[in-house]
């Protein structure tokens, strides 16, 4: 009867601290090797010489993957999109994409996901975005 | 007696562990899917022009002939967002309203549509290089407000959203055709 009411005692605590919030860290800014890592899965470099033309080609992808446009600018290489997570409509997906020359011939494209104001960390979507934006860039019919 | 206690815990456990999970975020959200060539297809129409500007400028006079604000605009990109705010009141809904209602005796009011807004967002671009020929993409979607409304003593409030982008082919069909009308020419499908 003990180890049962024992049983019961610890499952009380565990339950009880499974869905507490956890604390904010000390380090929230820091910079930290899994953010380095974070980094490198959401950028990557293409071969393209016109910024303009990156751009156009980073919203025609995100049009294509059924995001809606929300901002653009052009001097800072921006472009802000979401979506509804189809067929949840609660759910939201936000992308924030940077274009930046590096040298003279290439483009440094960051994306930076989230769903529901939480960032995505999945490499696989990231990858998948690229797939969907070389597409775009390199691919252009007629 | 006992193992019954013991199977309530660890089904207690098990069914709050399931409750802490965070919603998972599917990788096929950045994937293109069966559906994008069509909607592709749909959301698209090609001018034989050369004037970027002038396609822009009239797809916003469509816009606003449509009720649509022009909310923000983009030259260099050939970008163009808009919106309008309409009533989402719909008859089938209050009448769905008060069956459910008087089926369950009083005891559940449900919410219905009640204000909705219809946004817009439109990108202009040239396809070829000597920019001769450009291509307009315009994406329709919307999102709808509930009012509230009563589950037993529950009072839900009000205010719930839901989010749908709208694929109805006539609204984009026209679409194109006041635009290719404004800037005379003619809209081309691939």
């Amino acid at each position: 009867m003990r180890a049962i009411s024992g049983i019961i005692l610890i499952a009380g605590t565990l339950l009880l601290q499974g869905c507490a919030a956890p604390e904010p860290s000390q380090d929230l800014l820091a910079l930290t090797e899994a953010q380095m890592k974070i980094r490198s899965i959401q950028t990557r470099a293409f071969d393209v010489k016109d910024r303009q033309l990156a751009m156009r080609g980073v919203i025609a992808a995100l049009q294509d993957l059924g995001f809606i446009i929300e901002r653009a600018n052009e001097p800072l290489g921006l472009v802000t999109a979401a979506r509804f997570a189809e067929p949840n409509f609660n759910d939201v997906v936000g992308v924030t994409v940077t274009v930046r020359q590096q040298g003279e011939s290439r483009m440094m494209i960051r994306a930076n996901a989230i769903y529901n104001n939480k960032p995505i960390e999945d490499p696989k979507v990231y990858q998948n975005f690229f797939a969907a934006l070389e597409r775009s860039l390199f691919i252009t019919k007629e | 007696m006992r193992r019954a206690l013991l199977g309530g815990t660890c089904l207690l456990l098990s069914s709050q562990l399931a409750g802490c999970v965070t919603p998972t975020q599917p990788v096929e959200l950045f994937q293109l899917t069966e559906e994008s060539p069509r909607n592709k297809a749909m959301q698209t129409r090609f001018f034989e022009t050369k004037d970027e500007v002038e396609l822009l400028s009239a797809s916003a006079a469509v816009l606003q002939d449509l009720g649509f604000q022009v909310e923000e605009s983009v030259q260099d990109v050939g970008f163009l967002r808009a919106t309008k705010e309409r009533s989402a009141r719909e008859y089938g809904q209050d009448i769905g309203r008060l069956f459910t209602f008087l089926l369950s005796l009083g005891g559940f009011i449900m919410p219905v549509d009640l204000h909705q807004k219809i946004a817009a967002t439109l990108i202009a671009r040239p396809i070829n290089p000597e920019a001769t020929r450009q291509e307009v993409r315009i994406i329709f979607y919307r999102v709808v407000w509930k009012g509230d409304g009563q589950a037993d003593r529950q009072y839900i409030p009000p205010g719930q959203q839901k989010m749908e982008m709208l694929r109805d082919p006539v609204m984009y069909q026209q679409f194109f055709a006041k635009l290719s009308k404004a800037v005379f020419l003619e809209a081309y499908t691939l």
